[in-house]
Formats: structure tokens, C-alpha cells, sequence
């Protein structure tokens, strides 16, 4: 072809004209998206003024006509506006819901001790942080241990007064799990090594065989343990009892307790009702199947009618305790639906190329199954988080003062007799704010985690 | 592999130990149902033991026995006729009537609100779709109990008394003793216009089969939709004018310090049916949407490229496809309203839970009994309704290579 | 409709005889088009024979598939005009109706309708548009899925087809509206090699027939067999057109020597 190239024809692309004006930029813009044609352009006018109103009410209601300092309700309602008017209920008594804050909070647990809750908030928090930092390992060793042992740490924490010994020991196991995890994260941004690799060289046993390191570590974490033991020992809390825990704090102590163990028995629920073997499977069928099938409040009715009918009456339990209870099973079943959907995913090919390495089911399961099955599960999981923090409000129509029950106990003080609104907004928005940003959250990990399989 | 394995085991290791047989998995696994078997047993005889002795210690029996006394208190409104003398079996069923009322008009209410919303959020309009997704957003986020406690607590219960009623039309009363209706009384020849209504469905069925019968064969097309609607309401409409229109209305009126006639329902029913309609449309919305975007933009591609108009699309490709992904989350969405609405007892409507598994358990004391009835109860409309529906998914189920 | 020259290579042997005739069927003049702030489509004048066999090749990204989807109004161009049989392509929506049903298409990726059985996808559009008594519609269904040779397939879904016989369902859907203009979306680009032989011998049996055919395809060996034109396009414009002999032994520009050279070398 080279005989021909004198007479090539070079091409030149022709330059890129802009569109026309109407189609793009702000009036291309509000054409496609607004004013598409007359039943859009109708659409839209109903719309701006829906949102127009809306906006409107919000600002005079909440805002321009709101009291913010008052001493009772009658003063909220009786305060005289710029206009000559009294507010009445055309605007919001913020005032109410100010006074009553700290126990929409705390419920009645009282001032002096409510650092306790806050402790106990930035103690978990600590906890889980190394998992946003990159540089640590044993992430999932860390979740564990958090998830499994921080409920005790929390529980002496919070009741105080004199603990039994079977949670003066695992409150102290907490506490030295914590404190191992944060030695761990410290080594490992000082000196680029993970505590246990630190302690083995150390104690001068690096170059020693690999099998007796184990020992070392536990006996270093022995005495972590002891020294828990001996600190919290010394504690001197004064008891509160569960019947002044109230407010947020109660909903997201029964919530958070009933998310964390939801994992481990809905995991074993679910492998149940995928077992070969027909007791085991019938055994978790059916409580899945029962616990799914009825509302929640009857199993809440069921803890505490038939529960104490059940146990010996010298145990007499908590009311708090058996509600947990109850909100546990009544999540392991939802876990378990989840969990099994997110096993059936996983393709035959999985399990079959696992057991020809020859891993047996345990393994498997653990090493191979889970791992993947976890991931895929993250956003129905996170869904039922959200689901079941806001099913943790069920726990007010049996009396427990959750957020819900201190918003409503708030508008039949006398004082504040009738304040209703503003508190169940008050308590709407806060539940918002937590079940959105949970969801906003879940979707960002879906769309990484989808990155991530698509890059791999 | 599991072959090799226990063949392995048992006549490589049979020699050397009497234990080899652990590592059998036949043995495995009965050991391990045997096991959770034995824990299931005594944990079941532990639970028993303790109830016999206290109810032992209380004195009471189990039994159904409750079931046939008289129950003695009252309940606010029922669906099913009931007095203070009726037996607690009559409660129980008077509780199941008003639940099924209340799940059934919130399903049909959030069903209808769930396909708007879910439609208006794949608005082309921006502003449109923003709106629906807001509302979706901020509803479904937000406690159930806590909204039906904010309508009721400040929308009915500050509804004017019954002397200063709001009236938006002739008949129709709402006050803070609750929404107040006119009442159809049917007269003598009423049964001929219901028989119509009924001949009139019958018919638009028959029609639209007949019409597709017609479509294939001979291609020609009926107009289905006006001529139903003429047989279902206009001539049930004709026949009622003819036979003398024979349907009063038992208008409420006020006596007293109150409303009578008319029918009616509590504020409580209200404020329930308003959370519960609102709360589940926006599930509804998220499914209705889901469905729609599962059928991809090719499908409308190619229909419209076979010059199939966009409603036809609509009806022929997209809603067919759409509804395999609508269905199960929507007929989930509805056995959750039916759990949903025994938040009943929240506001003091007697559903089932309020006046069974509270009130008569109460005052009976028959904690076992009840609980296990009203479980009974929720399981078996759960079990029937994910019947039906793995029935539908078997029907429709797309067939693959 | 001599189908049964099932050679192995469809695309080698005679060159089709052309049937085209002097009447336009599509006129495109000044056709521009934007996607928001990009012209995709650049000052396209093109008009199109009854009966003429046309290939459109490019690079990726060059506006092949919104040219010939311009031309069903899959996609709405924003200045000059198209006139198809005619009738000119505008927000009238009788005006687009009535080209849909003259205008067929098939789509790189099948498009079948996944509820419908192999026969109810055929005789959808012909008993709601063209109002056929159904048993009719079966009937010339059931004629165009032998000529693409899989009437045993008729009850069958489409899930449970390969990716060849699909198409070829594909093909005689849209064939069932008897339409006189076909457009193909990079028919074969989504097939196993032994499948795109299946699809392009059905494609060159529907040549033979006079079909007027816009194709968008990589198979230079089918257009050397069927084409009466080949176009090449980039950014957006047609760069050179010509009968296949002298696009493929004497293109013009230097353009598309070099994708001629891409797409030869392999
Ligand atoms: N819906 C759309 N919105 C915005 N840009 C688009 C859209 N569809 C196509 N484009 C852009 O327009 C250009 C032309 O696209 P087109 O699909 O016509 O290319 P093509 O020649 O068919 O390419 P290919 O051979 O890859 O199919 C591409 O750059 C593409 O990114
Ligand atoms: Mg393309």
C-alpha cells in the first residue's frame, strides 16, 4: 500500500460545535429535568410548592415561633410573639425538650454517675477504632473480642456497686483484652510490630521454637489479666440499678447487645438449618421459623409473662435482662435468613475445590464459606441493624424508659402537660440521623466491596 | 474424598484403638444429634420442672379450660359484635377480627401509596423524584411506634370534642371520640344492585377473556377498559335507580355530648391505619422501584423497536417482567404490616395482643396458654402467606439453561 | 430465499448480487447530535437505497450505534433531519410509530423478552401492532424461525438458548413485522466464533432477499461479501465511503489505512 500514500487524503477531524443552547447548561438543564413538557411543567409547580409549604411550616414551627426558654408548658404556650399573638401550638416548645435532654439521654441514671455511660461509650468506641486504622493486624481477632466481651466491661461499669465474681472475671478479661488491643496498636505505629512479636523478642525467645511462644504470650497476657483484676477490684461504684437506665442510652444498650450476639447465633442457626443432620436441622427450622413469623411484642409479652413462670423463683430476673433476652432471640432468627441467603450465594465450586485440599467441614466453613459469605451479607446485615434498633422502641409498651417512653413521659409531667410534638420529633430525628447514616454507610461499603471484587 | 477418608479411618486406625470410631462420620453425626437432642430435653424438662412448681405455688392448672368463662371486661370497638358476658374464646376471636381489619385496609392503603411513591421516585422530573426519595428516606428511617404514637398523641388526640367537630363533608365527623361515618342501610331490593355489581365483575372478567380470545383470532382489539368499567359501576348504578334506589344512610348526629348513628371507628384506629399505611408504603416504594430498574433498558429497546407504543411496552414487557422482582418483597412487606399492626396496644386499640395477650392474660393468668395461641394465630397467617408465595415463585420462575 | 447455501464460511464465495433500486428509503441531512456537552454526531449526510446493503465501521466510541439508533429514534439527534420512507423523524409520535414498525433492529446483545417463549416473542408485535389473528402470526413466525433454523426451538424460553440461536431469534422477530428496513447493531460482537458464522450466514441469506440492511459490524468478510457500501466513521463523522473493493484495496484516507491495518493484522 506504501505505492499509494502521496495520495493519501489526511483527515482531520472535524471541531467538536457546542450544542445547542437549549439543551444543555441550566435552561438544558430544567428542560430535561423539570419542564420536560405541560404535565411535567405541572409536576413541578405542585412540587415547589409542596416543598415551598413544607419549608415554610418547618421555619415558623420550629424555628420563628419556637420558645426556647420557658418553665412549663403553659409558659411555652402562653409566650406573646413579636405580633401580639401567643405562640399556642404554632410553634415549638424547644424549651420542654431542653429541660428534659438528659433524660431523653440517660433515662433517670443519675448526674453524678453518667460519666460511667460516657466511658463506657468511648471505651467501645477505642475498641473498634483499629479497624479503620490500616497499619494494625488482627482485625477480626479485635472485632471478637469487643464484641464478645465489652457487654461485661460495660455491665460493671455501669451497674457498679458489688459484682458478682463471674463478671468481676470476664470484666476483667475485658479490660485486659482492651488494653492488649490498644498495647498492640501502639507497638505497631511505634515500632512497626505487633505486641505479641514484641514481647516474644523481648523475653529473648525469638531464635526458641516457634511452638513455646504461645506459652509466653499467655503468660504475658496473664498478667495483663491479673492486673485487670487487681484495678477493677479496687473499684468503688456506686450500684445502679437496670430500673434507672433509661433514654438513648437504654435503646442503644439493648440494641447494640442484641446486634452483637444476632452474628454469632444467627451463624449457627443458619449452618443448623443447613445441616445434614435431621435433629439439629428441625430444632433450628423451627425457631427460626416461629421467631420469625410472630410480631415482636409477643415474644416481649412471652419474656416476661412466661419467663419468670419458667425459672426458679429464687432467680428472679431482671425485667431489663429477660427484655434483652427476648430482643436477642428474636433477632438470632432474622440473623439466621440472612446468614443462610448469604451461604446459598456462595457457588458449590467453593465448597467442593475446599474439600479437595482437604479441609474438612469446620474449616471450610470457617476459612473458606464465612469469609466470603460475610461480605456479601454487609448490606441485609446493616439493614437489620437498622431494623432492629428501630424495633428496639417495641421495649417502651412494656415499660422500659427507652428514648421512646422518657419522650412520652416528658408530655405528662405536670409541668410540661401536653408536650408531645416536640419530643417525638425530637426523638424522630435523632433516629433518623443514627438509621441514615447507617444506610449511607452500608451502601459505601457495597459499592467498595463491589470495587474490590471487580479490580481483583 | 469422604470415602477415602473413613475408609482410612476405620481399617487404618481399627488396629491400633478402641476409640477409632469417633473419627466415623456416620457416628459424628449421630453423637452430635443425640447430644443436642439430650440439651434441647433437659433444658425442656429444667423449664418444665420450674413451671410446674410455680404454678404449683401459685395454685393454678394449665389448661383451656379459661377459655369458655366469662371474660367480664370491655372492649373499646370491635369488628366482631361483643359484650362484657362473652367468653374469653370470644375475645380471642373479636382480637383477630380487629387485627385482620386493621392489616388488611393498611395493606390495600400502603399497596396503593407504595406503587405511587415507588413509580414518582423514577421520575424523569428531578424535583419529583428528589421528593419521593426524601419521603421514603426520612419515613422509613424513623420508628414505627414512634409514628404511631406522633399521630396519635398530636394529631387525634387533639381533635376538637365532639360539640366542636370538624365536619369536612355532610356525615363524615372527626372528633377526638374518633372519625365518624354515615352508615349504608340497605333496603328491601338492595340485594338486586349487589347482585348486579357481582354479575358486573363476572362479566369484565368473561369480557377480557373474550377479548383475547378476539385479539388472536382475528387480530381485532377491544376497547376492555371503558366497557368494564360500564359493567362493574354503571350497571349495578342503573339497576339501583330502577329498583328505586333502596339505600339510606344512617347519618351520625349529635346528641348530647355525642355522636350516634353512623358508624365509626376510635382514634386510636386512625392513628394506627394512618402510621401503618405511611411507614410500609415506603417499603412498598423501594420495591415497586427495585422491580422496575431489575427489567433492563433493552427489553424497552427492543419492544419499541418492534413498534410496540410505550404502553404497551409497559404492558406487555416491562410490568410482566417487573412484577417477578415486585411480588415476594411486597407479599414480605404485607406479613410484615400484619405483625406490625399489634402496635396496636402502643394507643389502646384492642387488637389481638391488647385485648388477648394483655387484658385476658391479666386477669387470667393463663400466661402459657394465651401466648401459645396468639403465636399460633401469627404463624399460621405467616405460614399460609409464604406458602402462597413460594407457589407464585415456582410459577413464574424464569426458566434457564 | 435460497437459504440453503449453508457453506461453512458464510462469508466466503460470490459476492451477493445487488438488488438495489434507485428509490431513497433514508435520507439523513445535517444530522447532528450531543450527549450533554459532546458531539457524537457530526454533519451526517447519508442517503440510503431501497434494497442497498450498508456496513458502518469505526473505532470503539466513533457514533456508529447512535447513528443507526438516530435512525429508529432510539435515540433523538438535536439538528438536521431524518426522513425514512419519507416520513420525517420528529416529536410526532405517529410519525415514529409508524417508522418503528417499518424500521427492524437487532442489538448486540439479543434483547429477547425472557417471559415469552421463543414463539410468543415472534408473534408479540404482529398480533398488537399489525392486529394478525394469532394463528396467522404463528404461522409466519413459525416460517421465519425456519429460515433462521430453529422452528424446533419454538416453545422453548430464551434463557435456555445459546447465544447464536437467540440472535437468530432475534432476527426473525423482527422479521416477523415484515419490515422493509433492517438495522444490526453489532450482530455478532457478543458470540463464540462458531456462533457468528450461524448469525452472519442467516444475515447473508436475508441479503439475497433484497432486504434493505444497515449493518454495524467488525466482519469485513461479510461486508466484502454483501455490502453495496461500506462506511467508516470517526469522531463522529463519516470519514470515507465506498464500494468494498475499492474501501478495502484503495481507501482514501490515511485514517482509514490505519484501521484497516489494525483490523486486517489479526
Ligand atoms: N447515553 C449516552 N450518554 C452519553 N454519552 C454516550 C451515550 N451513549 C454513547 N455515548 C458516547 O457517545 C460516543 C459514541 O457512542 P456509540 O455507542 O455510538 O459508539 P460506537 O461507535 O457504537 O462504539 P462501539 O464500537 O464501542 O459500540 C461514545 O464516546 C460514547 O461514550
Ligand atoms: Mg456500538
Amino acid at each position: 500500500m506504501s505505492d499509494t500514500t502521496h495520495s493519501d487524503a489526511v483527515f482531520r477531524p472535524k471541531p467538536s460545535l457546542p450544542p445547542p443552547p437549549n439543551t444543555v447548561g441550566v435552561v438544558g438543564w430544567l428542560r430535561k429535568n423539570l419542564f420536560g413538557g405541560p404535565i411535567d411543567t405541572i409536576f413541578t409547580v405542585v412540587g415547589i410548592w409542596l416543598i415551598g409549604t413544607l419549608l415554610v411550616t418547618v421555619y415558623q414551627y420550629g424555628i420563628a415561633n419556637a420558645v426556647w426558654e420557658a418553665n412549663s408548658y403553659r409558659e411555652c404556650l402562653d409566650t406573646v410573639l413579636p405580633n401580639g399573638e401567643k405562640v399556642g401550638h404554632s410553634g415549638a416548645c424547644w424549651a420542654g425538650v431542653a429541660v428534659w435532654m438528659n433524660q431523653y439521654i440517660y433515662g433517670r441514671y443519675p448526674d453524678p454517675e453518667q460519666w460511667r455511660v460516657q466511658l463506657c461509650l468511648a471505651i467501645l468506641v477505642l475498641w473498634l477504632m483499629p479497624f479503620w486504622l490500616p497499619r494494625v493486624t488482627a482485625k477480626i481477632q479485635t472485632g471478637l473480642s469487643a464484641v464478645l466481651t465489652f457487654p461485661f466491661l460495660a455491665a460493671h461499669i455501669l451497674l457498679g456497686g458489688e459484682a458478682g465474681s463471674f463478671l468481676m472475671l470476664t470484666s476483667s478479661l475485658a479490660l485486659a483484652l482492651f488494653v492488649t488491643v490498644w498495647l498492640n496498636v501502639i507497638t505497631s505505629y511505634a515500632m512497626n510490630k505487633s505486641v505479641g512479636k514484641l514481647v516474644v523478642e523481648l523475653t529473648g525467645m525469638a531464635d526458641k521454637d516457634d511452638r513455646l511462644h504461645k506459652w509466653v504470650l499467655l503468660a504475658g497476657f496473664a498478667v495483663v489479666f491479673l492486673g485487670a483484676l487487681a484495678y477493677e477490684s479496687s473499684w468503688d461504684l456506686v450500684a445502679v440499678p437496670t430500673t434507672d437506665w433509661g433514654g438513648l442510652f437504654l435503646t442503644l444498650c439493648i440494641s447494640g447487645i442484641a446486634i452483637a450476639s444476632a452474628i454469632p447465633s444467627g451463624v449457627i442457626l443458619a449452618l443448623g438449618r443447613r445441616s445434614k443432620m435431621p435433629v439439629i436441622r428441625v430444632f433450628c427450622t423451627m425457631w427460626i421459623e416461629l421467631f420469625r413469623s410472630v410480631p415482636l411484642i409477643t415474644i416481649l409479652f412471652m419474656a416476661v409473662t412466661m419467663m419468670p413462670l419458667f425459672l426458679p423463683v429464687e432467680l428472679n430476673p431482671d425485667k431489663l435482662v429477660m427484655v434483652i433476652v427476648a430482643v436477642c432471640i428474636f433477632a438470632s432468627a432474622y440473623m439466621a435468613e440472612i446468614v443462610r441467603g448469604g451461604l446459598q450465594a456462595i457457588p458449590k465450586g467453593q465448597y467442593e475445590a475446599a474439600q479437595a485440599l482437604g479441609l474438612n467441614y469446620w474449616k471450610v466453613t470457617t476459612f473458606i464459606v464465612m469469609p466470603q459469605a460475610l461480605k456479601l451479607m454487609i448490606p441485609n446485615i446493616v439493614g437489620n441493624f437498622i431494623g432492629l434498633l428501630k424495633d428496639t422502641t417495641l421495649v417502651s409498651i412494656i415499660g422500659l424508659y427507652d428514648i421512646l417512653l422518657m419522650a412520652k413521659a416528658s408530655g405528662q409531667d405536670p409541668n410540661w402537660l401536653g408536650l408531645h410534638a416536640e419530643p417525638m420529633l425530637f426523638a424522630a430525628g435523632v433516629f433518623f440521623i443514627i438509621c441514615f447514616a447507617m444506610s449511607k454507610y452500608s451502601q459505601h461499603l457495597e459499592r467498595t466491596i463491589a470495587g474490590g471484587y471487580g479490580r481483583r | 474424598m469422604a470415602v477415602i477418608e473413613k475408609g482410612g479411618s476405620s481399617s487404618g486406625s481399627s488396629g491400633k484403638s478402641a476409640l477409632a470410631f469417633i473419627n466415623d462420620e456416620r457416628f459424628r453425626s449421630v453423637f452430635y444429634q443425640l447430644l443436642v437432642g439430650a440439651i434441647v430435653l433437659v433444658a425442656g424438662y429444667y423449664l418444665y420442672a420450674n413451671t410446674a412448681a410455680n404454678l404449683d405455688a401459685r395454685g393454678m392448672e394449665v389448661g383451656f379450660g379459661f377459655l369458655g368463662s366469662t371474660a367480664g371486661f370491655s372492649i373499646a370497638w370491635s369488628l366482631i359484635p361483643y359484650t362484657p358476658g362473652d367468653t374469653y374464646f370470644h375475645v380471642f376471636l373479636v382480637g383477630i377480627g380487629n387485627t385482620l381489619l386493621v392489616a388488611a385496609i393498611a395493606i390495600l392503603t400502603s399497596t396503593f401509596l407504595g406503587f405511587v411513591m415507588g413509580v414518582l421516585r423514577l421520575s424523569k422530573n428531578w424535583l419529583i423524584r428528589n421528593i419521593a426519595a426524601w419521603y421514603v428516606e426520612i419515613l422509613r428511617n424513623t420508628p414505627l411506634l414512634l409514628q404511631i404514637l406522633f399521630w396519635f398523641l398530636t394529631v387525634f388526640a387533639l381533635l376538637p370534642s365532639p360539640r366542636q367537630s370538624l365536619e369536612p363533608m355532610t356525615g363524615f365527623v372527626l372528633n377526638n371520640r374518633g372519625f365518624y361515618f354515615p352508615s349504608p342501610q340497605p333496603g328491601d331490593l338492595f340485594f338486586l344492585t349487589a347482585g348486579a355489581f357481582v354479575i358486573g365483575i363476572v362479566g369484565a372478567f368473561i369480557l377480557s377473556k373474550w377479548a383475547t380470545k378476539r385479539l388472536f383470532d382475528t387480530g381485532q382489539k377491544t376497547p376492555v377498559f371503558p366497557i368494564s368499567l360500564g359493567l362493574i359501576f354503571g350497571f349495578p348504578l342503573v339497576v339501583f335507580l330502577v329498583t328505586g334506589a333502596p339505600l339510606a344512610f344512617d347519618l351520625p348526629t349529635l346528641q348530647g355530648f355525642n355522636f350516634v348513628g353512623g358508624g365509626s371507628v376510635p382514634p386510636a384506629f386512625c392513628a394506627l391505619l394512618l402510621a401503618l399505611t405511611i411507614y410500609h408504603s415506603c417499603f412498598m416504594a423501594e420495591a415497586v422501584r427495585a422491580g422496575i430498574l431489575s427489567v433492563s433498558h433493552g427489553q424497552t429497546e427492543a419492544s419499541y423497536s418492534l413498534g410496540l407504543k410505550p404502553s404497551w411496552t409497559l404492558r406487555l414487557v416491562i410490568i410482566p417482567q417487573a412484577m417477578r422482582a415486585v411480588v415476594p418483597p411486597m407479599i414480605s412487606n404485607w406479613m410484615n404490616v400484619v405483625k406490625n399492626s399489634s402496635l396496636a396496644i402502643a394507643i389502646g386499640f384492642p387488637d389481638l395482643v391488647a385485648v388477648f395477650m394483655q387484658t385476658s392474660l391479666n386477669q387470667s393468668g393463663h400466661a402459657i396458654e394465651i401466648v401459645a395461641m396468639v403465636m399460633l394465630f401469627y404463624m399460621t397467617v405467616s405460614l399460609s402467606i409464604s406458602l402462597a408465595l413460594n407457589q407464585y415463585n415456582k410459577s413464574v420462575q424464569l426458566k434457564e439453561r | 430465499m435460497s437459504m440453503d447455501t449453508s457453506s461453512v464460511d458464510p462469508t466466503s464465495g460470490e459476492y451477493v448480487a445487488s438488488t438495489m433500486s434507485d428509490e431513497v428509503v433514508i435520507e439523513l441531512v445535517q444530522v447532528n447530535k450531543w450527549y450533554g456537552e459532546f458531539h457524537v454526531l457530526k454533519d451526517i449526510a447519508l442517503s440510503v437505497n431501497k434494497g442497498e446493503r450498508i456496513v458502518i465501521c469505526g473505532p470503539s466510541g466513533s457514533g456508529k450505534s447512535t447513528l443507526i439508533r438516530c435512525i429508529n429514534r432510539l435515540e433523538e439527534h438535536q439538528a438536521g433531519d431524518i426522513l425514512v420512507n419519507g416520513t420525517a423523524l420528529d416529536t410526532n409520535v405517529k410519525n415514529i410509530d409508524a417508522i418503528r414498525r417499518d424500521v427492524g433492529m437487532v442489538f448486540q446483545s439479543f434483547n429477547l423478552f425472557p417471559h415469552l417463549t421463543i414463539l410468543e416473542n415472534c408473534t408479540l408485535a404482529p398480533i398488537w401492532v399489525k392486529g394478525l389473528p394469532k394463528a396467522e402470526a404463528e404461522k409466519i413466525a413459525m416460517q421465519y424461525l425456519e429460515r433462521v433454523k430453529i422452528p424446533e426451538q419454538a416453545a422453548k424460553y430464551p434463557g435456555q438458548l445459546s447465544g447464536g440461536q437467540q440472535q437468530r431469534v432475534a432476527i426473525a422477530r423482527s422479521l416477523c413485522m415484515s419490515p422493509n428496513i433492517m438495522l444490526f447493531d453489532e450482530p455478532t460482537s457478543a458470540l463464540d466464533p462458531e456462533m457468528i458464522s450461524e448469525v452472519l450466514d442467516v444475515m447473508v441469506g436475508l441479503a439475497e432477499t433484497g432486504m434493505t440492511m444497515l449493518v454495524v459490524t467488525h466482519e469485513m468478510g461479510f461486508a466484502k461479501k454483501v455490502a453495496d457500501r461500506v462506511i467508516f466513521m470517526d469522531q463522529g463523522e463519516v470519514v470515507e465511503q465506498n464500494t468494498p473493493d475499492e474501501f478495502f484495496n484503495n481507501p482514501k484516507s490515511d485514517r482509514t489505512k490505519l484501521f484497516l491495518s489494525q483490523i486486517l493484522a489479526h
